[in-house]
């Protein structure tokens, strides 16, 4: 469904992307784990064209687009085809939670209002939060505001859903509700693109989990594969680390 | 020294006609100053066209100098050059009778351009990029993120700068006087004139000065509120808590 070939980007001097292929089915949960740095987020924004990069291409649908040439109207066409959902959430700050997810159904395309409301309104229930339609994003803690950025990212009915570290901005305590409606979503279906370092929640619903390091990437496979039995020494030591981590904090 | 407070009354009703004048000089210019103001601070902000060198010059320029050297050098050179203009044009029109309140207009409008371009472009670099971005992500376009996400906050952001430019503004029409322009200050001061009550004169349209400030400000300071609140928690919660 989702192609990526030979994507490259650079800024300045530094390299990010060098020459990442990328293959997702309708119905995969790709996840991308990595450093920082590794290039996962920078990936994540060229497929939603929210950076420019430099060379590659992607067959998205039956459809082909060039990262480096697409028109605004092309931009616009795979926008509509995509939704994100970011690290710091990116909530509208001066629409409540019900216009955040309105928004993309009146504006971006063109649902009547009433429509577009109740659509919202069941959305918003889904992610357990029929109790804060009228809250703006100033009120509501910060798993709450995530699971309205992933609401508004649902509610355009998306071909594939882009999670750009969307935990990582959260307080520990706030994590399980929003990845507890990822999993959710995993489970409908939903075709999704992970950037996280929740190793868990890779390991429950990935369907494909893919190890990037310094613009490239190293290992692809199950989540069996690749995180229980990693192959390359890279992805092992970067494993090590983070689990070792998790060990810290209990 | 004994204050005339008779004289202060009657200044003061007289001062009041001019109110009109003073309002036309400050609301005027910045209702037309504010979208030439906001396509230069666009202009400014994307940096990629030929007018921003330009623009940024302009700026520099009217910032840089005090309005009073703008009224006093417009208004010696505006009428000689509009008049070689029209006449090298051969447009029919005595540039000479014109009512000295349009180089007003002119001035002022000319000094707000530079003042809220200014406070427009830093409200618009006050919206984080995160905004735009997610407007684009749920496929809006760029013009409809601007209008729906982007300018409203910005906006929103701006309106203590646009207070205090209204309020600086509302100050410097006073200086409308040295165009012959009638607004509350010339007025005051032709009063004062026929008895030499300058004082008088002077502390009654410091009132008057003060008390449309401060109706300016509380204005300003009820429009933050009802566009900003999404800015401020509710106290739901709370209500909740002691109900």
């Amino acid at each position: 469904m989702l192609e990526i070939k030979n994507i490259h980007k650079r800024f300045g001097n530094t390299e990010v992307l060098k020459g990442v292929d990328l293959n997702v089915e309708k119905g995969d949960v790709v996840v991308i784990l990595g450093p920082s740095g590794s290039g996962k987020t920078t990936l994540l924004r060229s497929i939603n064209f929210l950076e420019r990069a430099d060379q590659g291409s992607m067959v998205f649908g039956d459809k082909k687009y060039s990262f480096q040439k697409a028109s605004k109207k092309e931009i616009l066409e795979v926008r509509k085809k995509t939704a994100f959902v970011f690290q710091n959430y990116n909530l509208f700050q001066n629409k409540t939670a019900l216009e955040n997810v309105t928004e993309g159904l009146v504006i971006g395309r063109n649902i009547p209002k009433k429509k577009a409301y109740e659509k919202a309104v069941e959305i918003l229930t889904k992610v357990g939060l029929s109790d804060r339609y009228d809250f703006y994003p100033s009120q509501l803690s910060g798993g709450q505001q995530q699971r309205v950025g992933i609401a508004r990212a649902i509610a355009v009915e998306p071909e594939v859903i882009l999670f750009d570290e969307p935990t990582s901005a959260l307080d520990p305590e706030l994590i399980g509700e929003v990845l507890q409606v990822m999993k959710q979503l995993a489970k409908e279906g939903t075709t999704m693109i992970v950037v996280t370092h929740e190793i868990t929640f890779a390991q429950e619903v990935a369907s494909k989990v893919i190890f990037m390091d310094e613009g490239r990437i190293i290992e692809c496979g199950t989540a069996d594969q690749v995180i229980k039995h990693p192959k390359e020494e890279r992805t092992k030591q970067f494993l090590r680390r983070i689990t070792n981590d998790m060990e810290y904090a209990i | 020294m004994n204050f005339n407070l008779d004289f202060m009354v009657a200044t003061f009703w007289v001062s009041l006609t001019g109110l009109g004048v003073t309002l036309k000089l400050t609301f005027i210019p910045l209702l037309l100053a504010t979208p030439i103001a906001f396509a230069f601070a666009i202009i400014r902000l994307k940096k990629n066209q030929g007018f921003y060198q330009i623009i940024t010059f302009y700026i520099s320029l009217l910032r840089g100098t005090p309005i009073v050297l703008q009224i006093l050098l417009f208004y010696s050179l505006l009428p000689s050059v509009l008049n070689a203009l029209f006449e090298s044009l051969q447009i029919e029109l005595d540039i000479f009778s014109l009512n000295p309140i349009i180089y007003a207009y002119i001035i002022f409008t000319l000094n707000s351009v530079a003042t809220l371009s200014e406070v427009f472009r830093s409200a618009l670099l006050a919206v984080q990029n995160g905004q735009l971005e997610a407007a684009k992500t749920i496929g809006l376009t760029s013009f409809q993120a601007y209008v729906r996400i982007v300018i409203p906050q910005a906006l929103v952001s701006a309106l203590p700068n646009i207070s205090n430019t209204t309020v600086n503004l509302l100050k410097g029409t006073s200086l409308a006087f040295l165009m012959t322009v009638k607004e509350i200050t010339a007025l005051a001061k032709l009063e004062a004139a026929y008895g030499y009550n300058y004082i008088e004169a002077y502390i009654t349209i410091f009132v008057i000065y003060v008390l449309l400030a401060t109706v300016i400000q509380l204005l300003f300071g009820f429009l933050e509120k009802r566009f900003g609140r999404y800015k401020y928690p509710r106290n739901r919660e709370k209500e909740n808590l002691y109900a």
